[in-house]
């Protein structure tokens, strides 16, 4: 009976698994496998896409712009060929191009335009409808020309709203009525951007495959594979197995090094606009004081963070909130590590330890404030201990609390509604990438109205600053827009509503002998639309 | 008599299914968070008080809690589970997509760890108190205190990332275009590691069960009497040791089978597998409250049932059960 065992096990374990390999290894060509480790994404379409990346890039693989980023980050003409703006700068015409197919054959033409700005304004939308507001009528000239009127200067015409916006087709979008009442499908996608989605398997994958007449030229690969993954463990386990050729999202930067060494695979690096920082209660005393929040920023050596948590994969964090490598960053701010300055400034205002235990008092007890870190966020974490230690040594008691992401999210931004106030003294937070893309939105952070001021999670208002923002957001003069935002930034930097830590490095691994003409994306990353296209259709 | 009793087991098993869908509607709603997000998408920070409220009225959050709850109710007696808030699709679609690879990875574990368990649990018996009883004693111990995720984690490393002999991740070769015995050997190759790691969860509480029954049906009086009798211990061992020692193991086996379904939260989530156990861990991650409403009353169900048929088969295989 054991010899038989034997058999089995020498023999016949063998066979089979040579067997189930030959059965299953077939050639694939032309095929790009790209993980995915966020979420689902619905059908991708306009209405149903979830994550700003990779969803929005998702979408945007199948919809055109009528403005494209290129790779600086810069609005370049896209579906549309220009711009030409009244001397009030309260309307302006735009000629189309005019060789633009959907993928079902029909024509992109103007109607179409004018159709996709209404649809929006009438069908809510959590992202263009706030965009597209600003627009009061769409009057179609031609074919291939349209004129609109603003209800009011608009400061980010290109850049905040035609190349965020996508166009749809109002063959089909009419016919589709009220979103919320349509059960989308992948057949409703019919889209006029280089691939079109044709399979979907929820919790699976998407295919996409290539349109052959879109008109900025053929897309370098015909079929786009986006694998999902339960998590970036998977997803890493997976590249490594060559089950799939690159990962949309940026790796965990200790694994820069690691993948890096096997020789199958490369690592493209480069600034994103992602932010970490320290976000306070500026409402609640001590922070309400300017010199504590300067306190914080001094005490904290943000180099010493960049290199522990990110291993140098990251810009140290500027305290005027713009990315160092934006064309919008004011040069003259520096950023100071200095705790023997930030103990000093606490002196100063009466923060000070009497009782010798190494922790300093305030208002008769001693200063802990709790710091609120994400437990589903590895790299906050490190973020807040380290901050917590660098605290401790200029005599605040931080008491870092690692608690669950939406624990966090409902102390923080209850109900993701700044009328609703806020519920804690210290956290780590983060904004993704739009928000520093468009230096124009910085109202959204810092404006005391909470009309504009939607992402305002620490409560400040200045009436100076938001003097500052209204001048920004009635011009659209850049040359006068540099000259605000350098000021905002520099009020910022002395106000200091909130302190930046860093911002994150894009850290993409691919598999170079399947594909390697990624184009890399200031503040982007390398997994969008532009990347697949040939190199003399990329803006 | 057995009527009354049948009627009475019945009404508890109501009762407790009863407070489990009160339980799965209640839970979601007492966690933190918010699923406006999940409704809204990414950019719900931009939105006016009136969008606001404008979409917590189209999904019913805007009603008091026991209105909510009466609608609830009355969708899980009609089997209408709604919408997801994520994926804006139907749920019981949801679920009968995924439904078919949870039972896979859950019905062959049991079915590996039912043999292997009870196979090895005799062995052991049989040679108690060797070296290799204690070797496995231990040894089950050992595998049953380990991590599941750890295991799993484990295996992808060794077998998918070191030797490449299994797929790390998914149910199947995505847009493989397979077809007939290739696409049933890609699946199998797919569910190997899950349905090991599965399997080697539950072989311990199957082994150390058979072991323990076998134990004592080998001191009892008819096995003396038929070694007396002079039959050989093959026959003993078959014939009469393990359909004696069988029947509390079908109830472990049973029961596992409900908890089976638990277990697949993280396995599927290590394996990225795209069953019912992923679609949980995603909706909690997300409050989508009617697919965890949902998810929830299935698992709930499955237990359940898992017990009512032990309860079923444990007087069909064991006379003494039937007197009482």
């Amino acid at each position: 009976m054991m010899s038989n065992l034997e058999r089995l096990v020498r023999f016949g374990i063998p066979f089979m698994l040579v067997l189930i390999f030959s059965m299953t290894a077939a050639a694939q060509t032309d095929r790009l496998r790209l993980g995915m480790t966020t979420g689902d994404e619905g059908t991708v379409g306009p209405y149903t896409y979830n994550s700003g990346d990779p969803g929005w890039n998702m979408l945007l693989l199948q919809y055109d712009t009528l403005y494209q980023l290129d790779a600086d980050g810069v609005a370049q003409p896209w579906l549309a060929r220009n711009l030409a703006l009244s001397d009030d700068g309260l309307s302006f015409t735009m000629d189309l191009r005019d060789d633009v197919t959907w993928h079902d054959g029909e024509a992109f033409t103007a109607e179409d335009v004018a159709f996709s700005i209404d649809y929006f304004q009438q069908f809510l939308h959590p992202r263009w409808t706030r965009v597209v507001r600003p627009i009061e009528s769409v009057e179609v000239l031609g074919d291939f020309q349209v004129r609109m009127q603003l209800s009011a200067l608009t400061p980010s015409l290109e850049l905040g709203i035609f190349s965020d916006v996508p166009m749809v087709p109002e063959h089909i979008w009419s016919v589709i009525g009220d979103p919320a009442e349509h059960t989308f499908t992948i057949e409703d996608n019919v889209g006029n951007g280089p691939y079109r989605l044709v399979e979907y398997a929820p919790d699976q994958f998407y295919r996409f495959q290539a349109y052959a007449n879109y008109w900025a030229g053929t897309p370098q690969i015909d079929e786009l594979v986006f694998i999902r993954y339960a998590d970036m463990t998977g997803a890493l386990a997976a590249i490594q197995a060559n089950e799939v050729d690159m990962l949309v999202s940026s790796i965990p930067p200790e694994q820069a090094d690691f993948l890096g060494m096997n020789p199958d695979l490369a690592v493209a690096q480069g600034p994103l606009f992602s932010t970490q920082m320290i976000n306070f209660d500026v409402t609640r005393p001590p922070f309400d004081m300017p010199e504590v929040r300067q306190a914080i920023s001094l005490a904290i050596d943000r180099e010493d963070i960049v290199e522990t948590v990110y291993l140098g994969q990251a810009t140290l964090g500027n305290p005027g909130w713009v990315h160092p490598d934006s064309p919008r960053f004011n040069p003259d701010i520096a950023t100071t590590y200095d705790p023997e300055a930030a103990a000093a400034l606490l002196d100063e205002v009466g923060i000070v330890d009497s009782d010798g235990d190494g922790i300093r008092e305030f208002a008769g007890a001693p200063f802990m404030p709790e710091l609120l870190t994400p437990s589903d966020n590895a790299l906050r974490i490190r973020i807040g201990d380290l901050v917590g230690e660098m605290l401790n040594a200029v005599g605040i008691g931080v008491q870092v609390e690692v608690v669950e992401g939406s624990i966090l999210g409902d102390a923080v931004w209850p109900g993701f509604d700044v009328r609703q106030g806020r519920d804690y003294e210290l956290a780590t937070f983060g904004w993704s990438p739009p928000l520093q893309a468009d230096p124009t939105r910085v109202a959204s952070l810092v404006h005391s109205n909470p009309d504009i001021a939607s992402f305002n999670l620490t409560g400040y208002s200045s009436p100076e600053m938001d003097a500052l923002l209204d001048a920004l957001n009635a011009t659209n003069d850049s040359q006068r827009q540099q000259e605000l935002l350098n000021e905002i930034q520099t009020l910022i930097a002395e106000d200091l509503p909130f302190i930046m830590i860093l911002y994150p490095n894009g850290v993409y691994a691919y598999r170079p002998a399947v594909y390697d003409d990624w184009l890399f994306m200031t503040g982007q990353g390398i997994f969008h639309k532009l990347s697949f296209l040939p190199a003399a259709a990329r803006p | 008599m057995t009527n009354a009793r049948h009627g009475k087991q019945l009404l508890q098993y109501g009762l407790v299914l009863l407070i489990a869908i009160t339980l799965n509607f209640a839970l979601p709603r007492l966690m933190p968070g918010n699923p406006l997000a999940l409704i809204a998408g990414v950019d719900v920070g931009l939105l006016t008080p009136e969008e606001r409220a404008e979409i917590r009225d189209r999904v019913g959050l805007d009603q008091p809690l026991h209105q909510q709850y009466l609608t609830y109710l009355g969708d899980v007696l009609t089997g209408d589970f709604g919408y997801s808030y994520r994926q804006k699709q139907p749920i019981t679609e949801m679920i009968m997509a995924r439904l078919p690879w949870t039972l896979l990875l859950t019905l062959s574990a049991l079915a590996v760890s039912a043999l292997v368990g009870i196979i090895l649990g005799a062995i052991a018996a049989w040679r108690r108190a060797s070296r290799l009883d204690m070797v496995l004693l231990n040894g089950m111990i050992v595998l049953d205190s380990l991590p599941s995720f750890w295991l799993g984690m484990l295996f992808i490393a060794i077998f998918a990332v070191q030797l490449g002999w299994f797929p790390s991740q998914g149910a199947v070769t995505p847009a493989s275009g397979y077809q007939g015995i290739a696409y049933a050997v890609d699946v199998m190759r797919h569910a190997a590691l899950p349905v090991l790691t599965l399997s080697l969860l539950s072989i311990p509480r199957v082994f150390l069960t058979m072991r323990y029954s076998m134990c004592s049906v080998l001191g009892a009086e008819f096995i003396r009497t038929a070694r007396a009798k002079g039959i050989s211990d093959w026959r003993i061992l078959v014939r009469h040791m393990i359909p004696n020692a069988m029947l509390p193991v079908v109830t472990v086996l049973a029961l596992r089978f409900g908890f089976a379904f638990g277990g697949t939260v993280v396995i599927e989530t290590v394996f990225s597998y795209p069953g019912l156990g992923r679609l949980i861990f995603e909706a909690v991650s997300g409050r989508d409250y009617p697919v965890m409403q949902a998810a929830f009353l299935l698992f709930t169900a499955a237990v359940l049932l898992s017990n009512l048929l032990a309860d079923w088969l444990y007087p069909r295989l064991d006379p003494r059960a039937r007197a009482a």
